[in-house]
Formats: C-alpha cells, sequence, structure tokens
C-alpha cells in the first residue's frame, strides 16, 4: 500500500516517549521516598497546584516525569478527577490552626507575638559548593525557645475587625455537599467566592506571582500590606456516617492576608492553599484585594487573573502549538493569495474606481 | 448495610476512564446543547491523561459515548496516522476497549482535530470535533462574560462588522478556517478550525455533530438536519478554498482539500488531507477494489 510510508504515527510516539524516559531511568518506591523527603517545598507547590494533599503520590509524580513541574500536576490531577468524593471536611477557623509561622508587617508586634517559624527569608543565599568537594552539609540544630510561643492564634484582621478597622466578610454557612466545587463545575463569572479561593488556591505559582507582581507594582488600585502570613497545620475533621466527627489527620496550609488603606477601614484580599507556598499565598491575597471594581480585562479582574493562571490549562495549551496546525495554515493561505491576487489585478487597471 | 454493599471491587480506572458523575454531568450538557443547537454549555471538563488543548474536549465526549462495540475513528488534520491522533485512538481502545478504524463509512464515532471527512456521513455516525476556542466573539470581545451577554443577545454586529472591515481593507473576507457561522437561525458558533472547504458539510448534514472544548469548558453541538450557514453579506458569496481543482501527487484525487507540500523547487506538490480517502483511491486506482463512499464534493463542487 502506497501510504505504508506515512503510517509511522504510532511506533514514533512510543520510541519518543522511551527516549525521555531513558534519560531518567527506572525508578522505585526509594527514589519515591528520597523526593519526598529532600524536597518538601517543591512537593507542597505540587501539592497546591494539583489541590491534592498527597505527598508520596507528589513525590510519585515528580519522580514519574523527572521534575517536569506541570506534568507532574496534570498527572495528580487527572488522578485526583477520577478518585470519589466521600466525604466533606468540617470548615477550619484560623484559631484551630496548629501555626508554625506567623508573621504580620502591618504591626510591630501582634497578639501571640510574631512566630518566624522555619522560613530562608534572612539566610544568606550562598551556595553551598563545599559539598560537591565532598564535604557534608550538616544543619545546625535548632536551639528550643524557654516559652513556646501559641501554637494556635486567631487571625490579625479578627483582632482588626474587633477594633473597627476593617469589615469581616459576612460568614457563608454552606456546608458539605452545597460548598460550590471548581472540580466538578465550571467557572462562570462573577464568580462564586469559593471557586475563586479554590481557582487561587489551586493556581500555578509562577502565573500568579507574575499577575501580582503587576499588581504590586503599579497596575493595580490597591497597594498590599501583608496583615497576615501564615503557615500550619490543620485538622481534616470529618463526620462518620453514624455521627461521630473525628480527625482524619492533619494537612499543611499556608494562608495570606493583605490589607490596602485607602479608605476609612482595611480592604482585605485573602488566600489559602494545601502545602506551604508563602510567594503564591501573598500574590493570589494581593490580586483578591485588587479584583474588586477592577476594569474589564485588566489584569487585576477576576476572570483574567482566574483563567490565565490555571496551570494545567495555561501549559497544555502552549505546548498544543506544537501539534501540526497545517490545515488551518493552508485555509489562511488561501485567503491571503486570492487577497494578494486581487490586489496585483487592481493595480494594473489604471483608472481606479472610488469605493461604493 | 455495611461497608461492602456499598462499594465495589477496587478498579485501577473506571470503564472509560472518566467516572460515573462526569458522564452524567457529560450527558446532560449534550442533550442540553442538542436542544439549543450552536449555544455554549459550560461543563466542568475533567482533567484527562492528556493535556489540555490537546483534544481533552472531543476526548471527554468520546470516552461518555463509547461502549465496547463502537468503533473509533480519530484523525487530526483530516490523517489517521498523525501522532496525536495516535495517541487519541490508542488511549481510547485501552480504557474503554472499543474497537478502532481508518475508514470514514465503518466508524460509529469520529474524533476530529481541524477537519470534517470528504464521504457523506450517516444518520447513525457521530462526528466529534475538538475546539481550541469555542467563542467566536473572542476576536472581537476577548472577555468571556460580555461575549455570554452578547449572544445572549443575538447581539452580532460586531462580528459583520469585521467581516466589512476585512473586506474593505482586504477585498475579501480574510478569515481562514474556524469560519463563523449562524446556527438554526440563532446562535452564532465557530465550527472550530475546519477549513471553510468543510462548513458547507455540517448544513443540514444527517449527522451529529459535538463540538467539545476541554480546555475552555464549553460544549455545543449541530444536531442532524440543522441549518449551519456561514456569515456572508448577500453581495460577497462564500468562498471556499481553492482546491477544487487541484489533483493530489499520490493517489490521482481530484477535487478535495490538499496539504500544501513545498518542493525542493521551489513550486508545490499536493496532496489529499483526508489520508484515508487517498488510501482508498489508491486501492481502487490499484485494482484492490473499491471501497470509496458518496463524498460531499463532486468534481471540486459542493453537491446540493
Amino acid at each position: 500500500m502506497a501510504y505504508v510510508a506515512t503510517r509511522g504515527g504510532e511506533r514514533a510516539i512510543e520510541q519518543s516517549e522511551r527516549l525521555f524516559r531513558e534519560e531518567m531511568g527506572g525508578f522505585d518506591r526509594q527514589r519515591v521516598e528520597e523526593v519526598k523527603k529532600s524536597l518538601p517545598y517543591l512537593i507542597d507547590r505540587v501539592m497546591g497546584e494539583a489541590s491534592l494533599y498527597d505527598e508520596d503520590l507528589a513525590a510519585l509524580a515528580l519522580a514519574q516525569t523527572g521534575g517536569e513541574l506541570y506534568e507532574a500536576v496534570l498527572l495528580l490531577r487527572a488522578w485526583r478527577t477520577t478518585q470519589p468524593r466521600l466525604q466533606v471536611a468540617e470548615p477550619i477557623e484560623q484559631d484551630t490552626l496548629f501555626t508554625h509561622r506567623r508573621i504580620s508587617a502591618a504591626f510591630k508586634d501582634i497578639p501571640g507575638g510574631q512566630v518566624l517559624g522555619p522560613t530562608l527569608d534572612y539566610a544568606h543565599r550562598i551556595l553551598a559548593t563545599d559539598v560537591l568537594q565532598g564535604e557534608g552539609y550538616a544543619p545546625e540544630p535548632v536551639e528550643p525557645a524557654a516559652n513556646p510561643s501559641p501554637a494556635y492564634q486567631p487571625s490579625v484582621s479578627a483582632w482588626q475587625a474587633e477594633n473597627d478597622l476593617l469589615e469581616q466578610p459576612t460568614p457563608d454557612g454552606t456546608t458539605g455537599n452545597d460548598i460550590p466545587d471548581l472540580t466538578r463545575e465550571p467557572l462562570l463569572f462573577p464568580s462564586k467566592r469559593a471557586h475563586t479561593l479554590q481557582s487561587l488556591a489551586r493556581a500555578e505559582t509562577g502565573g500568579v506571582l507574575a499577575l501580582g507582581y503587576a499588581a504590586m507594582r503599579g497596575y493595580g488600585q490597591a497597594h498590599p500590606t501583608v496583615n497576615e502570613l501564615r503557615l500550619a497545620e490543620a485538622e481534616i475533621a470529618v463526620t462518620h456516617p453514624d455521627g461521630r466527627q473525628f480527625s482524619a489527620g492533619r494537612v499543611k496550609v499556608s494562608q495570606a492576608e493583605v490589607v490596602d488603606k485607602k479608605g476609612e477601614k482595611l480592604g482585605i484580599g485573602y488566600a489559602a492553599t494545601l502545602g506551604w507556598n508563602e510567594v503564591k499565598c501573598i500574590s493570589a491575597a494581593t490580586l483578591d484585594l485588587n479584583s474588586p471594581g477592577a476594569e474589564k480585562g485588566s489584569a487585576t479582574e477576576e476572570e483574567f487573573f482566574l483563567y490565565h493562571t490555571e496551570g494545567v490549562e495555561s501549559s497544555g495549551f502552549c505546548i498544543h502549538f506544537k501539534l501540526p496546525h497545517y490545515v488551518t495554515f493552508q485555509s489562511s493561505l488561501d485567503a491571503m493569495r486570492d487577497a494578494k491576487a486581487k490586489k496585483a489585478e487592481q493595480s494594473k487597471s489604471s483608472d481606479m474606481e472610488p469605493a461604493e | 448495610m455495611s461497608l461492602s454493599t456499598l462499594t465495589k471491587p477496587w478498579e485501577a480506572m473506571s470503564y472509560g476512564f472518566l467516572d460515573g458523575s462526569a458522564k452524567r454531568e457529560l450527558r446532560r450538557k449534550m442533550l442540553k446543547s442538542v436542544a439549543v443547537p450552536g449555544c455554549q454549555t459550560p461543563y466542568a471538563s475533567r482533567e484527562v491523561p492528556m493535556a489540555r488543548g490537546w483534544g481533552t474536549g472531543g476526548l471527554q465526549v468520546s470516552l461518555t459515548l463509547v461502549n465496547p462495540q463502537t468503533r473509533v475513528k480519530v484523525i487530526d488534520q483530516g490523517a489517521d496516522d498523525s501522532v496525536n491522533a495516535a495517541s487519541i485512538r490508542r488511549f481510547i481502545s485501552r480504557v474503554a476497549g472499543t474497537p478502532t478504524t481508518m475508514d470514514t463509512l465503518e466508524a460509529d464515532l469520529i474524533q476530529s482535530r481541524h477537519r470534517i471527512p470528504e464521504e457523506i456521513l450517516r444518520e447513525d455516525q457521530v462526528l466529534v470535533l475538538q475546539v481550541p476556542n469555542p467563542e467566536p466573539l473572542r476576536p472581537v470581545q476577548p472577555n468571556m462574560s460580555i461575549a455570554r451577554q452578547m449572544h445572549a443577545d443575538a447581539d452580532y454586529g460586531r462580528m459583520w462588522l469585521q467581516l466589512y472591515e476585512q473586506i474593505v481593507r482586504s477585498g475579501r473576507v480574510m478569515q481562514g478556517a474556524s469560519y463563523p457561522s449562524l446556527v438554526h437561525g440563532r446562535h452564532v458558533m465557530t465550527p472550530s478550525p475546519i477549513p471553510r472547504w468543510d462548513v458547507p458539510k455540517l448544513h443540514m448534514a444527517k449527522h451529529l455533530t459535538i463540538l467539545s472544548a476541554g480546555r475552555e469548558k464549553r460544549i455545543f453541538a449541530v444536531p442532524p438536519y440543522t441549518k449551519v450557514e456561514p456569515l456572508v453579506f448577500s453581495d460577497v458569496p462564500y468562498k471556499v478554498e481553492e482546491h477544487g481543482h487541484l489533483t493530489c501527487t499520490r493517489s490521482g484525487a481530484t477535487g478535495f482539500f490538499m496539504n500544501e507540500i513545498p518542493q525542493d523547487d521551489g513550486s508545490s506538490a499536493f496532496e489529499v488531507s483526508d489520508s484515508e480517502w487517498g488510501v482508498k483511491t489508491i486501492r481502487a486506482r490499484d485494482g484492490e477494489g473499491e471501497s470509496r463512499g458518496e463524498t460531499w464534493y463532486k468534481d471540486g463542487e459542493m453537491s446540493e
């Protein structure tokens, strides 16, 4: 059959995947464990973007994709979406979070104190090249404080609301399966509050940063002050069919409150994610802060930033341009050539007719 | 009641990959799209094990519609052997156990990116078109909430204006593929980036066409025997690509949509874009039997 030569597609794609995998070689449970242990912040980022809290699966996805982050997140999302929704956990309030780190840039000190917790913020960023010379790297041991800081704290905004500095949003009493779920419904605009927060929680970190940074630099209406940034662990409380409530474990969460100082009261923007993702939370909260009243089509308008920070969709569409487009190209080429021929013909005839 | 009566034995994945609730939603949204032809219906659009923009919308529809007897054909730019078509076909068959085919006439369900096959589709066949951008108003209104309102109001003035401006600037409508078309006299839709050549095939077609955009989470449909009219001014007729006179250098087929293959000497050769049509033409030429069905275009002209 004369067309046989063009039927190579199936074999070629199989071999191309083999080539990709050849570089990393095989992997096993041990490598997954190593990834999980050595790269907790990468795991957190991936879990946040995948909106799936499972350190083992996140580490597996990273090992399986060689650290191609978009691929790892897609793997997890595609797995996640096939899983049944067995239970909806009880809502979590800030004062129930087991807090590791809680800082505020708005006040020198806050009730409960500035708790620095784990951070590289004040580290000197010097590459430990000694390690490559064969030296080991062992971190200095942590010296526990004489008085441990209280583990449970309300949010800074709760204190501000008490002092009439800001208007707390009206609590949303929706519970259980009535809570809008972005993973089971399309995002429509004006967006439901739950959808906005869910969408920011699983947004692509770099994308949220880019748009959030644009708002911070002056393309937004509000300049953020970090009211509270928190890294914590949240208890997942679920209700057994027999009515008893129990803990299904703890998950790492991060949240940011940012405020503006424009009116008589503080305006507030909020974001929270699974895993400890500080840059993402601050950027997302900044977008949230800037979104009310933002001009349509501006980077701080919710339709703009929610659509364009969806990592699985944006990265997928970006790489889809590698697919052949010759039919559409041919179609445009035909119109271009025809228009060109028409123009040439027109300039040949000396007396131009006036436009109708 | 015990836990075992509520659960099923563990399986690595559901039949056809998508779980029951995802399929149920898709069925409902498909019915809605059929009921309101050309109107974009939002749907959740689950992630599938393929990147967004690579046919995930079409794939979700196909996975919902198939059963183990459904014979599936997948094409990309007209070709069954294109790498992504091969990948999608392999995936559907792997998770749904469907038989596959390259023959348009044998297929029960055809998932396609950017082409409609040259052979006339029947009432018992379903065409699933992959859609990158479901919004025909995007060039004149990038904001989706405003565009949605415009559809509700049948406010298509800017669409017409855009076509008019192209005629004034370039002497013709410059829209290549994805030619905006009015469905059932009410909704303007994009027929997906099929060439202008293929749009008339949708008009009063016998088959059901479902168009699905996975990344943009919109689904719409052209039910059988529904009017699909490209937006044209009464004095500037609709023009398909001038391919009617071209001959395929491989198969000798004339009068079909062609791929242009640039040659070393600066000229162009052409080969028929519908690869299976090319194969069938070659078979007939080489005396291996006639397997070609009726085509929409005859001698390079769309037949009525």
